[in-house]
């Protein structure tokens, strides 16, 4: 509470500002990819240095990955499904809907299981993190931590990084898992295929390469939603509407960013095949 | 720890633990496939024409696939050198004669290679061996032969339907026909033409048929592809269908050949026949047959037409044709 | 409620500031600190918001870095500490917070819990429970063991704060507006716990205030903060002995003249 505001006493001292705008917007450019690239380090300087935070890590997975196992199957289903019937027509005018099954695993193993993971999470994921830890900084919780001899950056940071890192790519298994059940569900019903026999038909066309690199994209995936979660609420300013700029930060950014790498991880990928 | 955090832990490494193992079942999936990481072996040949072939198409044997395109590239003057990996497991049954030529494994016009012949007494294929490469049977030069027959077959029907008209008219008898000379050579030619036209029939039938054969390969996409549908058996009938019309046609043109030495043959002969009613009722029921065999020659030929493999290629110029053929057999 | 007897240890000085200067891009905030605080006082600092006073418990405790100057505290340059020295000493020290800064995602018991759990390893559960119930105690709040902080008023808030801070006996407390936004009555609580702590735990403190009543019940010296330096400090009669418009005006509004 201000009690002071309403006396005539000399000013306080004022805020100078300095330089042009576009000087200072880029400066704050540069500084903040310096911040980010200072905390990408920071992660890793600190996340692989005793003691570790085992049980908070343990607990973040529950938050991050259990308890989004519901919303991200029934996506992955949803998206198998649907996939599936909308492809049919156009297969089915060259009558070939026996290569449904095929074109339906390269789809989903390929593209769809890890970049629809990676968008829902970073909305449902990276955006709790980002309003986490944002009003964590906001009330000063996380100075909180600090002074009561706890490295926030260890407890708060490195463990919800880890726990994205770990368990999207595990979600991602799932989603990939569930929408290929959804695609089966439809070729079912309609030519009968027996699940033997579609999975053969998934398999076929896939090769490590595939395999691979979805497991990369995931978990580069998940390491980014994390990071940059982290780095939005983490470094948020200070009232309540840093909170929303941070979740809302967290997404956008999270999103952008998965999309950026996904060219770039194909496009490697496609080296390799 | 208390109890919550424990159900947590379980929790936690109960979901972890089965991604994992979704995961790693898939990886055994995948490698029981053995399509990776096995050794393979490079192999070239040499082609006039690849018809679009790209790295990364697959190489068959067999109606199996064998192995991936690695490399095209230009060699002489317009040849083109094609390089492909085959899986070492299966170099052990492609023997150094065995020829390749280019297919097209579906619908879509996937090209691949296919690798076929080769004698078990021949040395198996070592790495770096070229393989002789067939003359290209692409379905484009099958497109090209059907149409070109196609627009024979039509002019052919027309004059058969001009001449078997006129012996209706005519008084029905052979004398009449056969007075007017210009009407025998006419017959004459015609009956070249059909001659060609038979056997132009009889190789395309032989053509699809290998074609439709090379796509039921047991195993291949393709295969899975047209069991599943009605459209590989639709192929076949019209492979035979055609078979059947050369086979008809031939017949009925070597009868109609005999007749016309018979006219060719000099003087008196003519006379003979033309006062023979039994030689001028031959006449006129093979003129008859001719005309039926050539126009089940054009149903086939326009079911062919409506097959969806041909439909790409007869899409621009098949309204005009099918309306002349309707025409044709609308009498 | 009159202050209690204090026992001050003017020899022993527990911090010590020198020359310390603080600015955010161009804005100087602190511009020149010497201050010391003795062994058992309760210092009380003064000042217009955002003249930069929990800017300074802050540097104190090492959340912000000087730009200048030397800050010892306990003996120890806070400058020249490595990560873990830093940590050590911090647990030394008790921050409660301005808003108090309870985790908003555990029960006051964990939040209790908390310093004790992650700073003494090996504890026992029965030792955290007796040392959780007892601060508890402390601060009269036994009742919200099992509470969210959200479910707590704001004067609850706040002791509950000073209790996750008390649970480490802490050899110097700092109080960043203990007493703001509460009733008059919560206030007097906050007060009496304030120097019940520093008799009870013999802590030096640092109590951060606008509240003249809380400055006079709690402080055995005020220090007042002008244009980023102390300039007037003494008893809490020397201090409001004066006409200047700068700090006559902080005595009128809190005793209406
Ligand atoms: N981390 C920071 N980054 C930038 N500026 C800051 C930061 N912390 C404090 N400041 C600025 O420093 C000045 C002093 O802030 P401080 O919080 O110390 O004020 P205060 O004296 O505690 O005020 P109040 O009585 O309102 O709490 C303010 O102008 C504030 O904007
Ligand atoms: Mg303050």
């Amino acid at each position: 509470m201000d009690t002071t505001d309403s006396t005539p006493i000399p000013e306080a001292p004022v805020r100078r500002k300095r330089g042009s705008k576009l000087k200072k917007s880029i400066n704050d450019f540069f500084f903040s990819m310096y911040q980010i690239n200072q905390f990408i380090l920071k992660f890793f300087r600190e996340a692989f240095v005793p003691p570790y935070e085992f049980k908070e890590i343990v607990r973040q997975c529950y938050e991050v990955g259990v308890r989004s196992f519901t919303l991200i199957s029934l996506t992955g289903f949803i998206v198998g499904l649907i996939f599936t019937k909308q492809s049919r027509p156009s297969l089915l005018q060259f009558g070939a809907t026996s290569w449904l099954p095929s074109l339906v695993s390269i789809a989903i193993m390929r593209a769809l299981a890890p970049l629809v993971t990676a968008l829902i999470a970073a909305g449902k994921v990276g955006s709790s993190i980002g309003a986490e830890l944002g009003s964590m900084r906001v009330t000063e919780q996380i100075d909180a931590m600090e002074v009561s001899g706890t490295n926030p950056f260890k407890f708060l940071v490195t463990t919800r990084v880890l726990a994205t890192t770990l368990t999207i790519p595990i979600l991602a298994t799932y989603t990939g898992f569930i929408a290929l059940f959804g695609g089966y569900l439809n070729v079912a019903v309609n030519e009968g295929t027996s699940w033997r026999t579609f999975i053969e038909q998934v398999f076929e066309p896939l090769t490590f390469v595939d395999f691979t690199a979805s497991l990369i994209k995931s978990i580069v995936f998940g390491f980014t939603i994390g990071i940059v979660g982290c780095y939005q609420g983490y470094n948020s300013n200070k009232g309540t509407e840093g909170v929303g700029k941070a979740a809302n930060g967290a997404v956008v950014t999270a999103m952008f960013l998965v999309f950026i790498e996904e060219i770039v991880i194909v496009q490697i990928s496609s080296w390799f095949r | 720890m208390d109890a919550k955090e424990n159900r947590r832990a379980i929790i936690v490494g109960l979901f972890l633990a089965l991604g994992l193992a979704i995961f790693i079942i898939g990886v055994f999936t995948l490698g029981g496939q053995s399509k990776s990481f096995a050794k393979s072996i490079h192999i070239s040949a040499v082609f006039d024409d690849v018809a679009g072939l790209k790295p990364g198409n697959n190489v068959w044997f067999s109606g199996v696939k064998v192995g991936t395109i690695k490399e095209i590239r230009f060699v002489g003057t317009s040849e083109v050198r094609v390089r492909m990996s085959i899986d070492e497991n299966s170099q052990q049954y492609i023997h150094r004669n065995a020829g390749v030529h280019i297919g097209s494994d579906g619908l879509i016009g996937n090209k691949i290679i296919v690798i076929d012949g080769g004698s078990p007494g021949a040395p198996i294929v070592q790495d770096g061996d070229q393989l002789q490469a067939a003359k290209l049977l692409s379905t484009d030069d099958m497109m090209k032969t059907l149409q070109q027959n196609n627009e024979n077959l039509l002019s052919i029907t027309s004059d058969f339907k001009l001449l078997s008209h006129k012996i209706l008219q005519g008084k029905g008898t052979v004398g009449t026909l056969m007075a007017d000379s210009t009407m025998a050579v006419q017959l004459k030619a015609s009956m070249r033409n059909l001659q060609i036209a038979t056997a132009s029939a009889a190789l395309m039938a032989k053509q699809l048929n290998t074609f439709s054969n090379t796509m039921n390969t047991k195993g291949g996409l393709a295969d899975k592809l047209f069991t599943d549908t009605t459209t590989f058996n639709r192929l076949k009938a019209a492979a035979n269908q055609f078979q059947a019309a050369a086979t008809n046609a031939n017949a009925i043109t070597e009868n109609l050949k005999t007749t016309t030495d018979k006219l060719n043959s000099k003087d008196n002969a003519v006379g003979v026949l033309l006062n023979d009613p039994k030689s001028a009722e031959q006449v006129r029921s093979s003129i008859a047959n001719l005309q039926q065999a050539t126009i089940k020659l054009n149903d086939d030929l326009e079911a062919a037409q409506h097959n969806f493999l041909l439909k790409g290629f007869f899409k621009d110029r098949a309204k005009a044709k099918a309306d002349s053929i309707k025409k044709a057999q609308g009498k | 409620m009159e202050k209690g007897k204090a026992n001050i240890d003017y020899n022993n000085a527990v911090i010590r500031i020198h020359g310390l200067e603080k600015a955010f891009d161009d804005y100087e905030v602190l511009r020149g600190i010497d201050l010391e605080l003795f062994q058992g006082e309760n210092l009380v600092v003064l000042g217009r918001s955002g003249t930069g006073k929990s800017v300074l418990i802050k540097i104190i405790s090492g959340l912000l870095s000087p730009d200048k100057g030397k800050v010892e505290v306990l003996g120890e340059d806070i400058s020249k500490l490595n990560d873990r020295e830093l940590q050590a000493l911090r647990i030394r020290i008790g921050f409660s917070f301005q808003n108090s800064a309870l985790y908003d995602s555990m029960t006051v018991r964990k939040n209790l819990e908390f310093p004790l759990v992650r700073n003494r390893k090996g504890i026992t559960r029965k030792e955290i429970d007796t040392n959780v119930e007892s601060v508890l105690e402390a601060v009269g709040l036994s009742q919200t063991i099992n509470q969210m902080p959200s479910e707590l008023s704001g004067g609850q808030r706040k002791r509950i704060g000073i209790a996750r801070t008390l649970i480490l006996n802490p050899e110097i407390m700092l109080y960043d507006e203990p007493t703001a936004g509460l009733d008059p009555i919560t206030c007097i609580e906050i007060n009496d716990l304030i120097n019940e702590v520093q008799q009870r735990y013999n802590t030096s403190s640092i109590i951060i205030t606008h509240d003249l009543t809380c400055a006079k019940s709690t402080g055995d010296r005020i220090a007042m903060l002008l244009e980023g330096q102390f300039q007037r400090e003494g008893t809490f009669d020397q201090v409001f002995d004066t006409n200047d418009s700068r700090v006559k005006p902080f005595f009128d509004y809190n005793f209406i003249k």
